[in-house]
């Protein structure tokens, strides 16, 4: 299978005051096209830092990071900038809509600087919120809010989404709801997919789960089968 | 010692330190224009009284041709009157050794004995000693533009007669604080000065030897001025009286008011347009710091503070703020207000000038901070205090949006995001663009004050009166003396003017100045319609000054009643044939053969203008001084050089104190509207770069609301610079002097142009801000 990312020796550092930091000691890990990986940790492990540095939003310290042979480790900001945008879908724990624009507006809002974007009303359709698409943020329950931060995350046709923490601020049954959508878009779009998680429940739904613990990456498991969000519970 | 919640108010305010600085600015700038202005007006009204009173200036003045002194003493027994002071005082010509110029003077006769009223407060030298008739006082003025110490000498004409004297002391009085030369428009002390001489031989010179041709009084308890003047008028009538009037019409009197009232004005407007500006700022920061910190406020509450203390900790923030605009504002304030009052000295000679900053000015400065700052941060204070801690510790809703009337189909989303944004807050937006507006307004005014004075040197000076020296005589004479005039080397015309004291009076409104006869056809001196065309002087009736017309109430066409004040004091009823547009003074005109007729005189003038060679002037100059008829010549390119000379310098710094007060309006509006807007915003434009936008594409989101802020004010601000320019046009206009309504459009392109240079400057700075956004750190937390 072909390996979307593929992370070597990767070691991340922060510099508070005296004191460095270590948040991810040496992280080898591939991310392969159409998977879905699930990213299994307790707060601090460092799974956040890795995510962040596989979406362009960080650096990493030392080892380096190819998204299809290019070394996001070495790009500038401008070629990080034009990578998120042509390539990475971000979905977060606090949705991060603009409260300014409608459901409809706020996926606009990529699909306008995407290369070949699908409708948005086709990506608000694939979450299951056609219905809401005239809706300001403020009128939306969180787990519709999430739907549209995905909507908004798949509608250029990523070739990966990253997902952290998409369920941490809803309930169960809502947070079912985002991983349908979540796993929907993986399977029909074949985006390789990534959700980072401290809740192990979800594990499930992944074909690769990877745990994390003190910065690097403490055992991989398969799973023969992927379950349905729907018969997750926790 | 500090608690720890002013430990955290230091730590927020220096989070927020640009704003704070840029608030505290403009506070400053309406304190220091406050204080300037107040304590320039307070310093110069203690003054006047303090001098008033020390030397001793009269309450009522009249002129007369000539009495013996009998009638002083006649005056003195006047109803009302508690003492009287007569003297001589007579125009002059003067020759300064190495000065090719014609200078221009009054002599006053020093009483004998010290004198009553008007004493002189000497600056240098001495007072001339009895018995030495040669010696003589000089205006301070003078001394000072020619760089004189007391001991030279002066050739004074008077009455024809050539005499030496020295100068042996440098003098002022309070009637002499305002020195204008008759005919010009500013105090021109390099061509213009007062002489004080021993009454003796004043007297000799004037032929006027036991006589006086002016006289000072002063009232008794109780007595009004009104009653005064006609009691005196009713006296000096058959000695060619010219009509007593009070310290409201005494010339420096006069203008003094006029400055004070121009000072009132200044502490007024201009503070509260700052003071608004800053609390409107006060609320805007305020209040964002509020919707910040209100998970930090329930906590605080949570742990038992009270809504008073967490109110009175955000106040404190206010109270900074006030304190630090207030202190910066008074200093600089007392520091500008010292210069203002030097300026003040240059052109209003007074013996002297105590300035300081009272403590009540200091007082009231921080009471307008501080209401200003409590206006505008007590509410939101308040509401965010008293809020539930359970409500305040929930996460806050995504802000509330609708579509806006302001956006079209075809807008990109971050083009939308502008449009709601700023309609979203309609009170907010409105009050940005009117605080970025009023900067534009006072940008207008400070380029208006010299646009107007141009246009008013032009209109008179190259306009209205177009000879190159004015010639004024001691008595009438015959229109042929003026051939004497003509067939002088040089002189290419004369035209001869006369000029007549009278009082115009139409129904209950009177007023009193001057008739000038002029020539029908004359070319050196012009009346001009309001596009500055000549008028033609109508064979009958009488033209007045627009403004003249305006304050008596009469149109062309009313009939006016005018009392001459000399020769045959007629009064006469004359039509009022027109009005002319003139910006200085006021006047009435008429054919100077109708003026003669009414006068029964025959064919006489008072002076003459002369249109002459420009390199035979200094040779006429000397020749001018030998006519004895001639008391004094005064030069049209000299009195043009000494009004900028003058004024040039002082309006300069006027505009640059008017270009940085607005800039600093300017510059706190805008740069807290971005700064605001990022704070607001930061985490939707962090999200945005998250998706891929470029920092250009997200710039654009936030400086497109700032821009468009800025586009709708400078229009507006243009609009309203000229309201305010008309407002201040119309409540500074007197019968001295109307700055014409004359905006150039260097100056709207000026102010515009600023404004655009402080935006910019803004939007760089919060640029920066905007490449530092940390997109991990603002995707973690929630708002």
């Amino acid at each position: 299978m072909e390996a979307v990312f593929a992370a070597r020796a990767v070691t991340k550092f922060y510099d508070m005051g005296e004191v460095r930091v270590h948040a991810l000691r040496g992280v080898d890990l591939e991310l392969y096209a159409g998977e879905m990986m699930v990213l299994l940790g307790p707060s601090g492990s460092g799974k956040s830092t890795l995510l962040n540095i596989l979406g362009g939003l960080d650096r990493a310290s030392g080892g380096s990071v190819l998204y299809r042979g290019f070394d996001i480790t070495a790009a500038s900001e401008r070629e990080l900038t034009q990578y998120r945008r042509r390539h990475v879908g971000f979905v977060f724990q606090f949705y991060n809509l603009i409260p300014s624009l409608t459901a409809l507006e706020n996926v606009a809002a990529v699909t306008e600087i995407a290369e070949a974007p699908m409708r948005p009303e086709e990506a608000l359709e694939m979450v299951g919120l056609s219905d809401r698409m005239h809706h300001f943020p403020s009128q939306l329950s969180g787990g519709q809010q999430q739907r549209v931060a995905i909507a908004r995350a798949i509608a250029k046709r990523p070739s990966v989404l990253l997902c952290d923490e998409p369920t941490g601020a809803l309930d169960s049954e809502t947070g079912i709801v985002v991983l349908e959508a979540i796993d929907k878009v993986n399977r029909e779009l074949g985006a390789a997919t990534a959700v980072i998680t401290h809740n192990a429940d979800i594990a499930g739904m992944a074909d690769r789960v990877v745990h994390m613990s003190n910065g690097g990456v403490s055992r991989i498991d398969l799973n023969a089968q992927r379950r349905n969000p729907r018969e997750l519970h926790w | 010692m500090l608690g720890t919640l002013d430990r955290k108010l230091g730590r927020d305010l220096w989070a927020v330190r640009g704003q704070v600085l840029a608030i505290a600015c403009v506070l400053a700038g309406g304190i220091a224009t406050y204080v300037m202005s107040v304590s320039t007006l307070r310093s110069l009204e203690r003054t006047q009284s303090r001098m008033y009173g020390e030397f001793r200036f009269p309450e009522v003045f009249a002129g007369l041709k000539q009495a013996p002194r009998s009638v002083a003493a006649r005056l003195a027994a006047t109803p009302g009157v508690e003492a009287v002071e007569a003297r001589v005082v007579a125009p002059a010509s003067i020759t300064l050794a190495g000065y090719r110029q014609p200078i221009a003077g009054q002599v006053v006769g020093l009483p004998r004995g010290g004198g009553r009223f008007n004493r002189v407060h000497l600056h240098a030298g001495r007072i001339p000693e009895p018995g030495r008739e040669r010696e003589v006082l000089v205006s301070d003025g003078f001394v000072q533009a020619h760089r004189l110490q007391p001991g030279f000498g002066l050739e004074v004409t008077i009455n024809g007669r050539r005499q030496q004297v020295v100068v042996v002391g440098v003098a002022s009085s309070p009637e002499f604080t305002y020195q204008l030369a008759p005919g010009s428009i500013v105090p021109d002390f390099k061509s213009y000065c007062i002489l004080w001489m021993h009454a003796e031989p004043l007297e000799a010179a004037t032929d006027m030897t036991g006589a006086f041709n002016q006289v000072a009084l002063s009232l008794g308890r109780g007595a009004r001025v009104e009653d005064a003047a006609q009691a005196v008028d009713a006296v000096l009538k058959p000695y060619g009286g010219q009509g007593a009037y009070g310290r409201k019409d005494q010339i420096s009197h006069r203008f003094l008011s006029e400055e004070f009232r121009q000072l009132r004005m200044m502490a007024t407007l201009f503070p509260a347009i700052f003071l608004g500006v800053a609390g409107f700022l006060l609320h805007v920061v305020v209040g964002r710091l509020m919707a910040t910190q209100r998970g930090q406020i329930a906590t605080l509450k949570a742990f038992g503070y009270t809504t008073g203390a967490l109110a009175w900790h955000f106040l404190k923030f206010t109270a900074v703020v006030v304190l630090a605009g207030t202190g910066l504002g008074v200093a600089s304030g007392a520091w500008l207000g010292a210069g203002l009052a030097r300026m003040y000295r240059d052109v209003y000679r007074f013996p002297y000038l105590d300035f300081g900053v009272d403590w009540e000015v200091g007082a009231m400065a921080l009471a307008g901070s501080l209401a200003a700052g409590g206006l505008g941060t007590l509410w939101p204070v308040l509401r965010a205090a008293g809020e539930s801690p359970a409500v305040a510790m929930q996460p806050a809703t995504p802000g509330r949006y609708g579509r806006s009337w302001l956006e079209l189909p075809w807008f990109s989303q971050p083009t939308r995001m502008i449009a709601r944004n700023l309609v979203r807050r309609p009170v907010k937006s409105v009050l940005s663009m009117a605080g970025v507006a009023m900067s534009t307004a006072i940008l207008i005014v400070g380029g208006f004050m010299s646009d107007g004075v141009d246009y008013m040197v032009f209109a008179q000076l190259r306009r209205a009166q177009l000879d190159d020296l004015t010639v004024t005589f001691f008595n009438p004479v015959a229109e042929r003396g003026l051939y004497s005039l003509r067939s002088l080397p040089g002189v290419q015309a004369a035209e001869p003017v006369r000029t007549v004291a009278a009082r115009f009076r139409f129904a209950q409104r009177s007023y009193r100045t001057v008739v000038q006869g002029l020539e029908p056809e004359g070319r050196l001196r012009r009346l001009l319609d309001t596009e500055l065309r000549p008028v033609e002087l109508p064979a009958e009736g009488i033209v007045l000054t627009d403004y003249l017309a305006t304050m008596l109430g009469v149109r062309p066409g009313d009939r006016l009643t005018v009392e001459l004040l000399e020769g045959s004091r007629a009064v006469r009823e004359v039509a009022v044939a027109g009005v002319v547009r003139e910006y200085i003074g006021v006047t009435g005109y008429m054919r100077r053969e109708a003026l003669n007729r009414l006068l029964r005189e025959g064919d006489v003038a008072t002076g003459a203008y002369l249109a002459v060679d420009e390199p035979a002037l200094p040779g006429l100059y000397e020749r001018l001084r030998g006519v004895p008829a001639v008391a004094g010549v005064a030069a049209r390119a000299q009195a043009v050089r000494s009004f900028y000379e003058t004024l040039a310098a002082q309006m300069l710094t006027m505009a640059l104190f008017n270009t940085l007060l607005a800039a600093t309006i300017a510059i706190g509006v805008v740069y807290n509207t971005v700064r605001i807007a990022l704070s607001e915003r930061g985490r939707e434009l962090a999200s945005l770069r998250v998706l891929g936008y470029t920092r250009g594409e997200v710039s654009y989101i936030l400086l497109g609301e700032l821009t468009l802020v800025v586009f709708v004010a400078i229009p507006v601000g243009l609009g309203m610079g000229y309201g305010l320019v008309w407002f201040l046009m119309h409540s500074l206009q007197t019968e001295l002097f109307r700055i014409p309504l004359v905006i150039r459009p260097s100056t709207y392109a000026l102010a515009a142009l600023v404004i655009l240079v402080a935006t910019a400057g803004s939007a760089l700075l919060v640029g920066r801000k905007i490449n530092h956004l940390d997109l991990v750190e603002v995707l973690k937390a929630r708002e």
